[in-house]
């Protein structure tokens, strides 16, 4: 039978211990400063991708420990979401890896905070870069990243599916009406198996182009918003009507092919974002062939497109391998044989001797020509967002799919995006 | 060590078996913390530390990266205007009211099934109590996301049946059924203790039941439940205040953001998302000792309504 006091006693131990809260954080040690080729010293590198960018991402370790033998770097890598929540961590337990891909939404958070370190007391060769595209991974005149590449939006279409449904391929020269039309007529011809493309509207970057081509900034120099909740309003109502129709595909697929997106899952004929997805597109969908042409604007002569750097290469400011980290980083960046590997899958090469030294044919020339094409239309790069933005890149996309779930309206969706922006902005200052 | 008088007298009376027991009794003892210290430090260093440090960090504006500054209440105050703080309360909360009931009923059902006598009776409760063993990993969470989806078993089977919902995972409002649908399916631990306590009933009060002409729903409310109470008193306790950790299943079946729509965005997943994602810790702390005051309360509550409706043996009730 059951006893009173027995039966309290483990029902307190066991609330007690329900109740508990507790965090670990680790943090990896090693010792020495160089290494030889006898006792190589360990890097930690990490970095966030599909399973396409870590094949690559291997080789190129391996060739770089076959010309540093005194070098060993230990891979890691994550996707893009749980990459920073990660990283949030390690950088709690003060234990961020060596060496770190990196992203320019995060890199004042990081650098502003004193997480990463700064590149120009190590030996980097930057001298085969754009001079206007550096600033993009400096803050307050410090470098804390190199960009590895650039990219540029653009819209993807996959031509093989357009012939299918007897669609005429577009030329990119076209005003935002004329691309949604081209989205109703996928969804109209598709008629539920094949949609146009996902709500452009929820993507940041593409509301970022589009304020560049009204001449409106995003941010102000003094980290605030540049733009009125009016202007989200226009931006999030271009869609109204195309919301719930076959022109975009809808949210609960969106959410279901999560991490894969609709267009690498066959979902959808065309996809607005960045030009360097193309290897990981053409790897998802299995696609023959997928082409770019730019993204629409009212304006023919001021499309907002610039280079970005697609993504920088950083080292945590607590590395005991500062040399090393930064061999490493010279070498992703202008190694031409790592520019072989990767080919357009990070981007275009920013090092000139890395785009000098790659060969680009058949899908890789299709990205590289395109930043061409665009080269009369491009605008400066941005500087580092504010501290915070990838919060905010993250709860636009999170907030403009309840608007397309119905849980918001568009006026809805912009107090909310405002309040999160403005209470972010508040904390930060 | 030194013998009191009281010891040696008693020793005159009962010969030289009592001192060395004593002696043995205090080896034991010393034993027994040496065995507990490895315990008692991770105790202290794991759990009291980082509670305590957390406490102080919910009353500072701590950002992971800058030296916290204290703000006060302000973090608590906060929480109440924050939509998303609020609908993460009204997730957990229909997750617990709904879940943990179901769960409960789950595996009280299970248990009397399992608890007559039936040949390869092993065998059922290993394979019943088997989901529980593994339902907590991250494979599982993946399977059922899989299972759940468009196109999946579940969206094919309902279609079989003329049912098109269409896959749950995407659907805002069928999320909250599939997730409470994985809690149920894991009754596994409850079961086990039920299948215990069933088994401490005398059978005399059935057999006598039997005489009395009682049916088997009788039974059940006039025998089973009262005998029973303490130990569906304790898996309740024990399941409500589980359910309010929920974390793991969520964040993988929504990739991590709560989503669709909000609709997974349980307590813990946010407090999760606003101290690692938006660098919010001091904000973070704040929620979780808000949950941890809450869920005290509720035990509180438990034990306090219980004093109605459990029956310890022993009791004058």
């Amino acid at each position: 039978m059951i006893n009173r006091r027995h039966f309290l006693t483990t029902v307190a131990i066991g609330t007690a211990s329900a109740a508990a809260l507790a965090a670990c954080g680790n943090g990896g040690s090693s010792s020495g400063q160089t290494g030889s080729a006898e006792k190589p010293v360990t890097i930690n590198y990490t970095w966030w991708g599909n399973d396409d960018r870590a094949e690559r991402t291997r080789k190129a370790i391996a060739l770089f420990e076959s010309k540093n033998p005194d070098i060993k770097v230990n891979g890691n890598f994550t996707d893009f979401a749980g990459y920073w929540q990660k990283r949030a961590t390690e950088a709690a337990g003060g234990g961020l890896p060596d060496v770190m891909q990196w992203d320019l939404s995060y890199l004042r958070d990081y650098g502003q905070r004193n997480q990463l370190l700064d590149l120009g007391t190590v030996k980097i060769d930057t001298s085969a870069f754009e001079k206007s595209l550096l600033p993009s991974g400096q803050i307050k005149g410090k470098t804390y990243g190199i960009p590895t590449s650039t990219n540029a939006f653009a819209v993807y279409y996959d031509p093989a599916k357009l012939a299918s449904l007897g669609i005429a391929e577009p030329t990119g020269k076209w005003t935002w009406s004329e691309f949604q039309s081209f989205l109703k007529e996928v969804g109209d011809k598709g008629n539920g198996t094949l949609f146009g493309s996902t709500d452009f509207t929820g993507v940041w970057w593409q509301f970022n182009i589009w304020l560049r081509q009204k001449n409106i900034q995003a941010f102000t120099s003094a980290g605030k918003l540049g733009f009125s909740k009016d202007d989200l309003k226009t931006w999030w109502n271009l869609n109204s009507k195309l919301r719930g129709t076959q022109a975009l595909v809808p949210e609960d697929r969106v959410t279901q092919l999560k991490p894969k997106s609709p267009f690498g899952s066959n979902v959808s004929a065309a996809e607005v974002t960045w030009d360097n997805f193309m290897a990981g597109y053409l790897a998802d969908s299995g696609a023959k062939q997928l082409k770019l042409v730019p993204v629409p604007s009212d304006d023919p002569n001021n499309l907002g497109l610039f280079l970005k750097p697609s993504m920088l290469m950083v080292a945590s400011a607590k590395t005991k391998f500062k040399d090393a980290a930064a061999r490493f980083i010279d070498f992703m960046v202008n190694d031409p044989e790592v520019g072989q590997i990767f080919k357009t899958s990070r981007g275009v090469p920013a090092s000139k001797t890395q785009r000098d030294g790659t060969t680009f044919d058949g899908a890789d020339k299709l990205v590289v020509d395109y930043e061409k094409s665009i080269e009369q239309y491009l605008k400066d790069a941005p500087e580092p967002p504010i501290v915070g933005f990838g919060t905010l890149e993250a709860s636009f996309g999170r907030i403009a799919s309840d608007l397309n779930y119905g849980k918001l309206t568009v006026d809805g969706a912009v107090d909310a995006w405002f309040k999160e922006a403005e209470d972010l902005i508040k904390q930060n200052a | 060590m030194t013998q009191s008088p009281t010891l040696s007298r008693r020793q005159g009376h009962s010969g030289t078996a009592l001192p060395r027991k004593s002696r043995q009794r205090g080896a034991d003892a010393r034993a027994g913390y040496t065995f507990l210290l490895p315990w008692l430090l991770g105790f202290i260093a794991l759990t009291v530390g980082p509670m305590i440090s957390s406490l102080y960090l919910s009353f500072t504006n701590y950002n992971l990266f800058e030296p916290p500054k204290w703000i006060g209440f302000d973090n608590y105050a906060t929480l109440f205007q924050d939509e998303r703080f609020l609908q993460s309360v009204g997730v957990t909360l229909s997750y617990v009211v709904f879940g943990t009931p179901l769960k409960l009923a789950a595996a009280l059902a299970v248990a009397m099934l399992l608890n007559s006598k039936r040949r390869g009776q092993g065998f059922y409760r290993s394979a019943f109590y088997a989901p529980s063993l593994i339902g907590a990993s991250v494979s599982i969470a993946i399977v059922w996301k899989a299972m759940f989806g468009d196109s999946g078993p579940v969206d094919q089977g309902l279609s079989f049946f003329g049912i098109n919902i269409g896959g749950w995972v995407g659907n805002p409002s069928m999320t909250m059924p599939m997730m409470i649908l994985l809690t149920v399916w894991q009754f596994g631990a409850p079961m086990v203790i039920f299948l215990a306590g069933l088994k401490q009933i005398p059978g005399e009060l059935y057999e006598a039941a039997s005489m009395d002409g009682a049916g088997p729903v009788r039974k059940f409310f006039n025998i089973t439940w009262p005998m029973l109470s303490p130990v569906i008193f304790f898996n309740l306790l024990m399941e409500t205040i589980h359910a309010f950790q929920i974390f793991a299943s969520a964040y993988i079946i929504s990739n991590g953001d709560g989503g669709p729509a909000g609709s997974t965005l349980f307590y813990t997943l946010y407090l999760y998302l606003r101290g690692f994602s938006d660098f919010r810790m001091g904000y973070a702390s704040a929620m979780a000792w808000l949950l941890v005051i809450v869920v005290g309360i509720i035990t509180l509550i438990f034990f306090r309504t219980s004093k109605s409706w459990v029956h310890y043996s022993g009791d004058a009730k």
